[in-house]
């Protein structure tokens, strides 16, 4: 222990080693002497390592020291969900590759077709398009005025198409 | 390796273990290793966290928080770099968080306060006492930032050095230095302002 003597004998402005800084901060009589030589010492004759906490260390570390059990009973009876670093990735890898694939087919079938389908596709199309009734009146007939013809109207089968039967000698032959 | 040195260690109270070694016990799931760290730790992060909250309950919940942070996270220390830097990095990091919420509520409070000494005769003859130094500092380093009353606390009462203290915090030395700067020149207007009995000191020595 430093005595106050070598203390005072020592200390210098603006110089102040651990040792001195250590006597200072337990030395009340050496403590208005070093304000008169060097005012920095103001704050730097407060230490920390000195202080103990209300209660006392052992009472503080009891209390650290239950709370830490406490946590470690939590974690014990917490259900084991932990997924290690690499499960975690090959998940992740799993789910990029999914999401990738999808967004890859989903883009080819909406893109624009090849030639080849485009022209497999036209085909089924015209095959499939039904093809135009023939006309079953001339525009003659649509104008048809006549007094002397005898007109039959033949019995529909439930269709829309209606079959007329026109007897006229006066129509042109090629009718 | 570690681990073969430590079991030709024949027990644990026969020899004083280093931090490095208790954590590395600690690792391995001894809970007696951790309370021997947190006896050895306890003066160190109270006394930085009080200096820096200035209030003992606070300081105590506090230092139990760093604690238990410390028990949860001793898996990322590295043991290249020195204990106590990882250490004083938590406990500034959670001071800091603490202050920045508490100051904003007390700041109406505290620029109320004034304490007797105050009204003392500048010229009257000072006597200094610890207890009034301490008095002071609680009083007048309200006015610091949660950041630079940390780095203020680390330099002027811990001793660290501004490389140290830069270690601690991430931040650059001259950042450190910057701010201790700051720090000092707040501190003494402050004491001028509301201690004038105290600052004739600096007045006089120089």
């Amino acid at each position: 222990m430093m005595t106050c003597h070598y203390f005072r004998a020592n200390l210098q402005p603006g110089n102040a080693d651990a040792a001195l800084l250590e006597h200072l901060r337990h030395c009340d009589a050496c403590l208005d002497y070093a304000m008169s030589i060097d005012p920095d010492l103001f704050f730097r004759s407060l230490g920390g390592d000195e202080l103990v906490p209300p209660g006392g260390v052992d009472a503080f570390v009891g209390d650290v020291m239950s709370q830490v059990r406490v946590r470690n009973a939590e974690t014990a009876l917490a259900p084991h969900r932990t997924v290690s670093a690499w499960q975690r990735w090959a998940l992740a890898a799993t789910i990029a590759v999914g999401v990738t694939g999808a967004t890859l087919a989903y883009r080819y079938e909406h893109s624009a077709p090849a030639p080849q389908r485009v022209a497999q596709t036209l085909l089924s199309v015209q095959a499939a398009k039904p093809h135009p009734a023939p006309t079953a009146t001339k525009s003659f007939v649509e104008t048809y005025s006549s007094h002397n013809a005898t007109i039959v109207e033949m019995p529909s089968d439930g269709s829309d198409t209606k079959v007329v039967m026109i007897f006229d000698d006066k129509l042109p032959a090629d009718l | 390796m570690a681990a073969e040195v430590l079991r030709m260690i024949p027990t644990k109270e026969s020899v004083e273990l280093d931090d490095r070694q208790l954590v590395e016990l600690i690792r391995q799931g001894d809970d007696g290793a951790f309370e021997t760290l947190v006896r050895r730790k306890t003066s160190k992060v109270y006394g930085l966290c009080y200096r820096v909250i200035g209030n003992g309950e606070d300081a105590k919940d506090i230092s139990q928080l760093v604690f238990l942070k410390l028990w949860e996270n001793l898996e990322k220390y590295d043991p290249t770099y020195a204990f106590d830097t990882w250490l004083y990095r938590m406990v500034t990091n959670v001071a800091i968080d603490f202050m920045r919420n508490k100051q904003s509520r007390d700041n109406a409070v505290n620029s109320n306060l004034r304490l007797v000494k105050t009204a003392m005769d500048p010229e009257q003859p000072v006597t200094v006492a610890r207890k009034e130094v301490e008095s002071v500092f609680n009083a007048i380093s309200n006015v610091l930032s949660p950041k630079q009353k940390t780095i203020f606390v680390m330099s002027e009462m811990e001793d660290l050095r501004s490389s140290e203290i830069a270690k601690v915090l991430g931040c650059r030395e001259s950042t450190v230095r910057n701010h201790l700067f700051n720090a000092r020149k707040l501190m003494q207007a402050q004491l001028k302002k509301r201690f004038p009995e105290y600052a004739r000191l600096w007045e006089e020595s120089r």
